[in-house]
This record gives structure tokens, C-alpha cells and sequence, in this order.
């Protein structure tokens, strides 16, 4: 079978040192993404477990894999979880889900939890649309801007330059910096359009490298146009699967002349840890 | 005994409204029959009390596209259209009228009759293109009245200033020409007692429309601006001019006033105040509404019931015993206004954030319509940086479904509302 080249790695991850029965309140998460789906179990606001994996066809059933691998050798039960929100595109379809929250409210409210109460600017950088986020110091939502309809500028665009340069997705971002001088970028409006532009560098005689700073290129100058919409504020973090580019954080910060809070933990994971935390406060509420 | 008046009153506008609008199709579609003369004219400045003088149907090709998107058949039009080489890129409004010509008038509201005369402004750039697309299928006379916009966003002239006075003589001569073109084409003799009678229902279609815009003031607003607004917009323009246009509006302002006395809004709980910038998405029309309205945010003002209303949205009220020149100063005031309602509606929206009791402000470009659409980013920018209100920008279109997507325009009006709810909270 040929090698897969945007195909990134599922995984899954459990606390070795958190006890679930020793919990009050135990919440979750499920982020289902148009690329990737996330599951985040916390315990009294702890993340306890996670996993990350491809969003397939049937919404309800990534949505149910993804938790049930969380949930893997783990004698927690689904039953057991006190409340449970659903978010991302496909957040209707979490059949398991108490209340829905959009992902935007979500990945602000899980990126003031991972980055800290500091953050008051939020890049999400998803599968399928890329999202700027104002918030205050709880994590709660002031203002918010989106990128368009095209894929540009997002997950799945990146996964198609991985497909087309034959390069490891995970590879793509420190390659793109290996270049002797920064290219021009390619075209950014359309990802399709990008990659014919790309198709033609390498016919020049481009080389792979080159072509993939220019594209990395390109996709920071368009998010940054979408930064500057809402006025960028410090803290600044990024969350998402592309906030794992280097070769797009890397230019992004230049162009901003901001630097970016360097995670400790999987970006992905924020939209979902986003969700629990908020599932959490509605448990919360309903007890009192 | 409110209860009973209530039923007499509370939505008497909407059914109404629907009710002369079935009306007004039915008698294009006897006109269509009859070979009557048929004017096609557009809501930025229709100039329909000269035409009514000479008793043209008035035929509105937008009103008649935008009904194909809400009766859910736009892409059969636009299809025609396309197949018939039209770029899928221009207006929608434009290719589903061809696809109604195509198709020989066929409309979901009856027939409509070909023009035998095309009465455009300048206000869009769009109508001059459209004209000619008449010219070539019917040899239809066209002709454009051009009206002198504004020169810059506050530098507007005014009745007294010269350079007023050089523009509205201007607007003034071309209705002469209207005039005579229009003896030509109907046989029939200008009279100036009936563009008075006709001006006089205007006038009172015009106070009354400025009055029910004002009332939605009130908390709760009596009528929603996207949809119920967009009914009593089509009657604004449909039957401007008209002795049934006037008595329709003052029956609108009794029934506005009587909803504003007894806190009569159009959701069970009126939670959020919305001003709507741009044209409605008619093809999901119900579902677009419903998206807002779901978290209880409601419409209490929008530019469309500006920019479309053929200006009378200002009150402007015609000087009955100098018809032609004061028709002329109206149209150069309200064509100018809808062109400025546009481009610089940045002021308006401002000040409207306090008068109407705003909470957010709903920016809606459409791919059809560069025109309306272009500079709304830079609109929503400066709105933001005079005040401190929270905007949603989501784009669709108002004809095309195919760059229609529910999903996407949902999530970003979810999140809009989630992050209005945290603003109350912290204003709490």
C-alpha cells in the first residue's frame, strides 16, 4: 500500500495519576471537527484522558469511537460522567451530549485553561476554517472573526500539500525552514489554486523545500490578515492542529512581530478540554 | 377585549401585505395577457409617480427574482440563465430575470409582461448592464436617470447651495425627457393633476414608512427588519404612488403604534437587539430568521429598509404646487441617500446603536451583489472602532444556494450569540 503521507497519527492518552473515583464532578468533551475528532474526559476540572483521531463519514459514530478509545482500559463508563458537551461542526451529532457549545466558545475557554488566564487573543487553527478569538480573562468570548469558505489556511489544506509534495505531514513545517531565502508565497485564496501554483514551482525546477516555505508562507500571511481584523491583544496563543506547523508559527510570529505562547501539551485537544471545563460549570450550576 | 383587537390588528401588515402582493401578480399576469404597457423599473429610484400618470404596469425585476429565491425556485432561473452563457459570477437578481425572460415571462406569482420601457437610475451599477439586456431581447426603449450622488460621506448639499440647485436642475431636465418619452410610447397626454395625486400618496407613504421605522424603537420592537420588514418594503415599492400604497402605510403606522403601546414584540422574549447590514438570504429566507431567532435576538433595524425603500425611509414629503421641481429635488435626495446608505452607512449604524438599543450588528455580504457587499469588512472595522458593539460578519448570497451553507453561517451565529450572552453577563 502506498504511504499515506497526510495521514497523522491517532493517539490516546490517560493521567497515570488521577483516580476517577475520587472525583465530584466528572465532565466531557467530544469535539467533532471536520478533520479530527476529540475526546477529553476531565475530573473535577483535571484532564483525566483524551483522544484524538480522524473524523470518518457518520459524525455520531467518530463521535462515539473517539470516547470509547478515551475511555479504553479505564474502568470508567460513559454512564459514569456526570455531563457531557458537544462541539466542532459536527456537534449536533454527539448523541451522548447534554448541551452543545460552539467550538468557538470552547477553544477559548480550553486555551485560557492550558495557556492560562493570561490569553486574551486565540488562534484556532482547524481542519477546516481558521478562527481569531478575542477573550477576557476567564476564557469567555469578546469578539471573534473567521476566515471564509476555502480551505486555505487550514488542516485540510495542509494535508493536501502533504499528499502533493510527498512529505510526511508532521515533517512539512521544519522542511518549509530549511530554505536558504524565503520565497514569495503562493496564491492563498484557494487551496486548489495553490497547488497548481505549486505544481508549476516544482516544473521550474523548484525544490521540495522551497515550495513548501512558500505555501507555509502563504498561509501565515492569510491568517495574519485575519488577526489584524480583530485587533491582536497579548497573550497570544494558538491552538488547533496547525499550531503544530512550526513553519507556519514560525512565520506567523514574524509577521506579527508577536510571539505565540509555546504549548506544553496536544493543541488539538483544546476545543475539547474547552468543552468539559464548560460542561463542568453547567454541572456545576445544576447541582447547586 | 384587547384580545379581540389584538386579532384585528397584530399581523394585519404581513397578511396584508401578502394579500396585495398576490394582487399585484395577478394583474402583471392580466397586463401580460392584454399586451399592456409594462414599465420595469428597480427600488433604488423607480420614479413611478410619472409613470402612473400614464398608466404603466410597473414591473420590479429584483422583487421578481428575490420571490423565486423565497419560493425556493431560484436555481431553475439562474440554470437557464447559464446554460444560456451567463457567468455563474454576476448578479443573481440579473440571471434569474433572464431565465424569466427566457422562459417567456413563467413566474412562480403568475406572468410577467415584457417591457415597453426600462426606466433605470444610476444608484447600481448592475441596472445599466440589465437595461441593455432588454434593449437586445425586445428593442425595449430604455432610459437611465442620472442622478448626482453624494461627493464625499458628509459633504452632502441642500436646498439653498448652488451646487443643489445645479444637480436637481439637472435630475429635473431628464424627467422632461422621461416625460416626452413616455407621450411617445403611450399615446397619452402628460397631466400634471395626476402626478400631484400620485406625489400626494407618496407623501403619505413616506411619513407613515419613516414613522413605523421609528417606532421599532420600542422594547420590544413591533416588527421584525428581515422579514416583516421586507414585506412592508415590497409594498413600499410595488405600490408607491398608489391610493391602496397609502392606505396600506397608515394602516401599518395603527398597527405599529398599537403593538409599541402594548409591548408587542414578535418573539416570546425579545433577548437581543439586532441592526442587519446587507440583503436578506432569501433562498433559506425562514431559516435564516430562524437562526436568530432561536436565541431570541430579533431585528429591530436594517440598511436594506434603507437603501431598497426608493428613499422613502426619510420622510420626505414632495411640494405638491411645484411638482416637477420638487419631484426632482425628492429623487436627487433619495437616490443620493440610497447610494450613501451603502457606501457610508458606518454613521447611521453608530447612531443607531443608542436609538435603537442595539446589542449587535449583523453584516451579511452576498457573492451576488459586490455593490451592497464591498467595504462591509472596512464598514464592520470602523463601526467597531467608534464603539464598543459586537458585529457578525457571515457571508451567503441572496439568490444562489449553491454558496449558501447553512452549517458554516450557523456556527458563526452560535458563537455570536454565546459570546453576546457573556456580554450581558459582564454588563450585569
Amino acid at each position: 500500500m502506498a504511504q499515506e503521507f497526510w495521514r497523522w497519527k491517532e493517539y490516546t492518552w490517560r493521567a497515570p495519576d488521577i483516580s476517577w473515583t475520587d472525583g465530584k464532578i466528572i465532565t466531557g468533551g467530544v469535539d467533532v471537527g471536520s478533520v479530527s475528532t476529540q475526546a477529553v474526559v476531565m475530573v473535577d476540572g483535571e484532564i483525566y484522558a483524551y483522544a484524538n483521531m480522524r473524523t470518518g463519514s457518520d459524525s455520531p459514530d467518530s463521535a462515539r469511537k473517539a470516547m470509547n478509545w478515551a475511555l479504553q482500559d479505564s474502568d470508567l463508563t460513559l454512564d459514569k460522567i456526570h455531563y457531557i458537551v458537544g462541539t466542532g461542526y459536527g456537534r449536533v451529532n454527539v448523541p451522548f451530549a447534554h448541551k452543545t457549545i460552539t467550538e468557538i466558545a470552547c477553544h477559548a475557554r480550553g486555551a485560557n485553561y492550558l495557556y492560562g488566564p493570561s490569553v486574551r487573543t486565540v488562534l484556532d487553527m482547524g481542519g477546516q476554517d481558521c478562527k481569531a478569538i478575542s477573550c477576557d480573562e476567564r476564557g469567555k468570548v469578546t469578539a471573534f472573526v473567521m476566515n471564509d469558505k476555502c480551505a486555505a489556511g487550514t488542516g485540510r489544506g495542509m494535508e493536501v500539500f502533504a499528499d502533493l509534495m510527498q512529505v510526511p505531514i508532521e515533517q512539512l513545517g521544519e522542511l518549509s525552514l530549511q530554505v536558504d531565502k524565503e520565497p514569495e508565497p503562493v496564491s492563498s485564496t484557494c487551496v486548489v489554486f495553490a497547488k497548481s501554483e505549486a505544481v508549476g514551482l516544482l516544473r521550474k525546477g523548484w525544490r521540495k523545500n522551497a515550495v513548501l516555505a512558500a505555501y507555509c508562507n502563504a498561509m501565515a500571511h492569510r491568517v495574519c490578515t485575519l488577526l489584524e481584523r480583530i485587533s491582536i491583544q497579548k497573550d497570544f496563543a494558538i491552538t488547533g492542529g496547525i499550531a503544530k506547523n512550526v513553519g507556519v508559527v514560525t512565520r506567523l510570529e514574524k509577521e506579527l512581530g508577536v510571539q505565540a505562547i509555546k504549548p506544553t501539551f496536544d493543541t488539538q485537544i483544546a476545543g475539547a478540554v474547552g468543552a468539559a471545563l464548560l460542561g463542568k460549570a453547567i454541572a456545576e450550576q445544576e447541582k447547586k | 377585549m384587547t384580545d379581540k383587537i389584538d386579532g384585528q390588528i397584530v399581523g394585519r401588515g404581513a397578511a396584508e401585505g401578502a394579500r396585495l402582493f398576490r394582487e399585484w401578480f395577478k394583474n402583471l399576469t392580466g397586463a401580460a395577457e392584454r399586451g399592456e404597457h409594462t414599465a420595469y423599473v428597480f427600488v433604488m429610484g423607480s420614479i413611478a409617480e410619472i409613470l402612473r400618470v400614464f398608466d404603466f404596469n410597473l414591473v420590479f425585476p429584483e422583487i421578481n427574482s428575490l420571490q423565486t429565491a423565497v419560493r425556493r425556485v431560484a436555481h431553475e432561473y439562474l440554470n437557464v440563465a447559464e446554460d444560456y452563457g451567463y457567468s455563474p459570477d454576476i448578479c443573481g437578481y440579473v440571471k434569474a430575470d433572464v431565465g424569466v425572460q427566457l422562459r417567456g415571462g413563467e413566474h412562480p406569482m403568475g406572468k410577467i409582461p415584457k417591457p415597453t420601457l426600462a426606466l433605470l437610475t444610476n444608484a447600481c451599477n448592475t441596472y445599466l448592464k440589465w437595461g441593455e439586456i432588454w434593449e437586445r431581447l425586445y428593442n425595449t426603449r430604455v432610459l437611465t436617470v442620472d442622478v448626482p450622488g453624494s461627493r464625499n460621506a458628509r459633504g452632502q448639499t441642500w436646498a439653498g447651495d448652488p451646487d443643489f440647485e445645479h444637480d436637481r436642475q439637472y435630475v429635473e431636465y431628464q424627467l422632461r425627457e422621461l416625460i416626452t418619452a413616455c407621450e411617445q410610447i403611450t399615446g397619452k397626454k402628460f397631466d400634471v393633476d395626476r402626478l400631484r395625486e400620485a406625489m400626494r400618496h407618496t407623501n403619505a407613504m413616506s411619513v407613515a414608512w419613516r414613522r413605523v421605522l421609528e417606532l421599532n424603537k420600542s422594547k420590544p420592537a413591533p416588527f421584525n427588519a428581515l422579514n416583516e420588514g421586507t414585506i412592508y418594503l415590497g409594498v413600499a415599492n410595488a405600490l408607491r404612488g398608489s391610493p391602496e400604497g397609502a392606505k396600506y402605510f397608515q394602516d401599518l403606522v395603527q398597527e405599529m403604534e398599537y403593538k409599541s403601546a402594548h409591548h408587542i414584540g414578535t418573539l416570546s422574549e425579545e433577548k437581543y437587539r439586532l441592526t442587519f447590514v446587507g440583503v436578506p438570504c432569501y433562498p433559506i429566507f425562514r431559516r435564516f430568521y430562524e437562526l436568530f431567532s432561536e436565541w431570541g435576538g430579533a431585528f429591530v433595524a436594517s440598511t436594506y429598509l434603507e437603501f431598497a425603500a426608493g428613499g422613502l425611509n426619510l420622510g420626505y414629503e414632495y411640494a405638491l404646487n411645484r411638482p416637477l421641481e420638487s419631484l426632482a429635488e425628492g429623487i436627487l435626495i433619495t437616490v443620493r441617500h440610497a447610494m450613501d446608505a451603502m457606501f457610508f452607512q458606518n454613521d447611521w449604524l453608530v447612531e443607531g446603536i443608542d436609538q435603537y438599543h442595539v446589542d449587535g450588528i449583523v453584516y451579511h455580504p452576498i457573492k451576488s451583489c459586490r455593490t451592497v457587499s464591498t467595504g462591509l469588512a472596512d464598514n464592520r472595522r470602523a463601526v467597531m472602532a467608534a464603539r464598543d458593539v459586537a458585529t457578525l460578519f457571515i457571508e451567503s448570497d441572496m439568490m444562489d444556494k449553491r454558496v449558501v451553507s447553512e452549517a458554516q453561517m450557523k456556527n458563526r451565529i452560535d458563537a455570536f450569540f454565546e459570546g453576546l450572552a457573556t456580554r450581558k453577563l459582564h454588563a450585569a
